[in-house]
């Protein structure tokens, strides 16, 4: 009896500690978001608040002058993602239906780690990979002085976001079960056809999600696009050669000397990136969900 | 109409064959890049030697007058051979005499060192009637720093990230119940895993390096690397828990274990084989992981000799490949780094595959 109760005890106090990792997680996702926000949005109250409206709409960064301005930012983020999203969802999704409805064995297994391994390539080799090549390529044919561009960052963000988009939709194709196939074939369809009027929908929501990581992927890198950016304090962007500075390296350049009032508006865009990541989550949860209840 | 088909088809096709090839040829691409600039980098002074130039004063024993060969090119009072540089003053060590002193000397704090071939020796002077007072400078440019660095922040990592994690993975397969709590915790993982890097840094930055006063150092990187390792952890040890079919905890309940012992005895040993998988890959991203480190553990190439505050600053090898390109826009030294980086991550995917297969094979 005596025993049994140690035993007990034991148990109870194991099972608390698994419970309290488990809590770990749960703990640093709240602290995140307080540190971050509490930081971010602290400058825009109290007796000195910068105007919040002049955050978000100003064009100006400089923080010499005490502006901070960062919708320039905001543009050139969401732009030059959306740019690696258009060229590289359908490239990744053809790569996609290549792997699991084209190729044969052999070649799969040379294309898959191949594309793991594309994935596993640290993202500053990307941005070294940008600098010793995409740039210097842009450079020929700009009617700018410098390869540094938006331009540039699209390329590099719509290879980096292919492993993600193939590993996704390749599971999700994958997944669709053979009867929706032999049921179009049966209805005299062409394998080609069979493959974007029943495979590829039936597999929507997988691909969805896939193009959805894809946007959080990219709008949250920093290392490789900060290479290529060229990451200038102002200014609108107006065309494709232009050089752009996404939140992302606004935080990464600056946060290194930062202090008091700029530090703190480096966490406020750092609020501003985290808001679209949020949305970013929620519209992936919404598309899990939504495929878990079919 | 059939023949619009066809055409559509072929078309449609092309572009899926496209697709497949231009992504075989970018990663191709990349890598060939990488490895053309990177390999004529590689050597054994890029991999062994600090990065940074280290100057320094040395008092050297002389060989007795009487027993000094004389030589071309032999600087006879410590019995070293060398190479005079381009800018006539320096002299490159390219080799000892049998009784050099040379490998044996003090520095300013009395402290063991060595003049190793390589060294730049730029000035020799009369110490005292039997000692020299050497200009000794050992050539940087090498990585080694940044492996060590690198090595410790993993090692660290995962010291951190690796109990909470598989812990986790055990409450949320083996003990918690459907419920609230459970929906909140899975909730929170999986917001984890969506959180980009750079604001983990910033987390980082605030708490780990200014509030709790750490400093640019490698445990303020450690701890934030291991709350972004956190997700995948847990994914990756659940998946392998939840493979493990449930009559092996039945019978070992049935037999009178404890849940505690079922879950000690019988389930961890038979998913350890993707615990590991999970540490391998946790591996590979805390190696390739750069942006929440630049806001962390700072710039700093050398070895941290503390874990926090002064001297714990490291630059790991991805952060150094950045700053070098950044600062000095030398493309081929990062891509040396890069080979390495390259190399490390392809032994790690063949570590994970050789794991899952023999796991696999093992399950039948």
């Amino acid at each position: 009896m005596e025993r049994n109760k140690v035993r007990d005890t034991i148990e109870r106090i194991v099972e608390t500690i698994f419970l309290l990792s488990a809590l770990v997680g749960v703990v640093s996702v709240i602290a995140i978001i307080v540190f971050v926000f509490y930081k971010g949005l602290h400058p825009f109250f109290g007796e000195q608040a910068y105007p919040f409206l002049d955050f978000i709409t100003g064009t100006k960064w400089a923080p010499g002058e005490g502006t901070y301005g960062i919708l320039h930012m905001i543009v050139a983020s969401i732009v030059a993602t959306c740019g690696a999203i258009v060229v590289g969802v359908p490239i990744g999704l053809l790569t996609a239906v290549f792997l699991s409805e084209i190729a044969d064995e052999r070649l799969v297994k040379i294309i898959r780690p191949a594309v793991e391994l594309l994935a596993g390539i640290p993202s500053v080799l990307y941005g070294v990979f940008g600098v010793g090549v995409i740039v210097p390529a842009i450079l020929k044919i700009t009617p700018q002085v410098q390869g540094q561009s938006i331009l540039a960052v699209m390329i590099v963000l719509t290879i980096m976001i292919l492993p993600t988009i193939i590993t996704l939709s390749e599971t999700a194709l994958r997944a669709v079960p053979d009867r929706y196939r032999e049921a179009s074939l049966g209805l005299g369809a062409s394998p080609i056809q069979t493959i974007f009027c029943a495979t590829i929908p039936a597999a929507k929501s997988g691909i969805l999600s896939a193009a959805v990581l894809g946007v959080g992927r990219a709008i949250g890198e920093t290392m490789a696009v900060m290479l290529v950016a060229g990451n200038p304090e102002s200014g609108m962007l107006s065309s494709i050669w232009d050089q752009i500075r996404p939140l992302t390296t606004n935080i990464a350049i600056e946060m290194g000397y930062a202090s008091g009032q700029q530090q703190e508006m480096l966490f406020a865009t750092g609020v501003v990136l985290f808001i679209f990541i949020m949305i970013v989550n929620l519209i992936m949860i919404t598309i899990t969900k939504k495929a878990g209840n079919e | 109409m059939r023949k619009n088909q066809k055409i559509k088809d072929g078309i449609l096709s092309s572009c899926i064959y496209a697709s497949a090839a231009f992504t075989v040829c970018i990663l191709v691409f990349i890598i060939g890049f990488i490895f053309v600039k990177g390999i004529p980098k590689i050597n054994g002074h890029f991999l062994t030697a600090a990065y940074d130039d280290e100057t320094a004063y040395v008092i050297a024993e002389t060989i007795p007058e009487e027993n000094r060969a004389s030589d071309k090119n032999l600087l006879s009072e410590i019995g070293v051979y060398y190479d005079l540089e381009d800018d006539g003053v320096s002299m490159k060590v390219t080799d000892f005499t049998a009784d050099s002193t040379a490998k044996d000397v003090t520095n300013m704090n009395g402290e063991g060192e060595k003049i190793s071939k390589g060294d730049l020796i730029t000035s020799i002077e009369p110490n005292d009637a039997n000692h020299v007072r050497i200009k000794v400078t050992k050539v940087g440019g090498g990585i080694m720093p940044m492996m060590v660095s690198t090595l410790f922040l993993v090692v660290l990592s995962l010291l951190i990230a690796a109990p909470v994690g598989i812990l986790s993975a055990i409450y949320l397969n083996e003990y918690a119940k459907p419920g609230r709590l459970l929906t909140i915790i899975r909730f929170a993982i999986q917001n984890l895993s969506g959180i980009p890097s750079i604001i983990y840094g910033l987390f980082g930055a605030l708490v780990f390096v200014q509030m709790l006063g750490m400093q640019y150092s490698i445990l303020a990187g450690a701890l934030t690397i291991s709350i972004i390792l956190l997700p995948t952890m847990i994914s990756t040890t659940e998946e392998s828990l939840k493979a493990i079919p449930k009559g092996i905890r039945e019978s070992s309940l049935g037999l009178g274990a404890t849940k505690l012992q079922t879950t000690l005895r019988v389930v961890v040993p038979n998913a350890l084989p993707g615990i590991l998988v999970a540490v391998i890959l946790s591996i590979g991203r805390i190696v390739g992981e750069s942006a929440a480190l630049l806001l962390t553990a700072g710039t700093v190439a050398a070895i941290p000799n503390a874990l926090t505050g002064e001297g714990a600053a490291a630059a790991t090898l991805t952060i150094k490949a950045y700053t070098i390109l950044k600062e000095t826009g030398d493309v081929s030294t990062s891509c040396g780094i890069g080979v390495v980086l390259i190399v490390l991550i392809i032994l790690l995917n063949l570590a994970s595959k050789a794991v899952t297969a023999r796991f696999m094979k093992k399950q039948g």
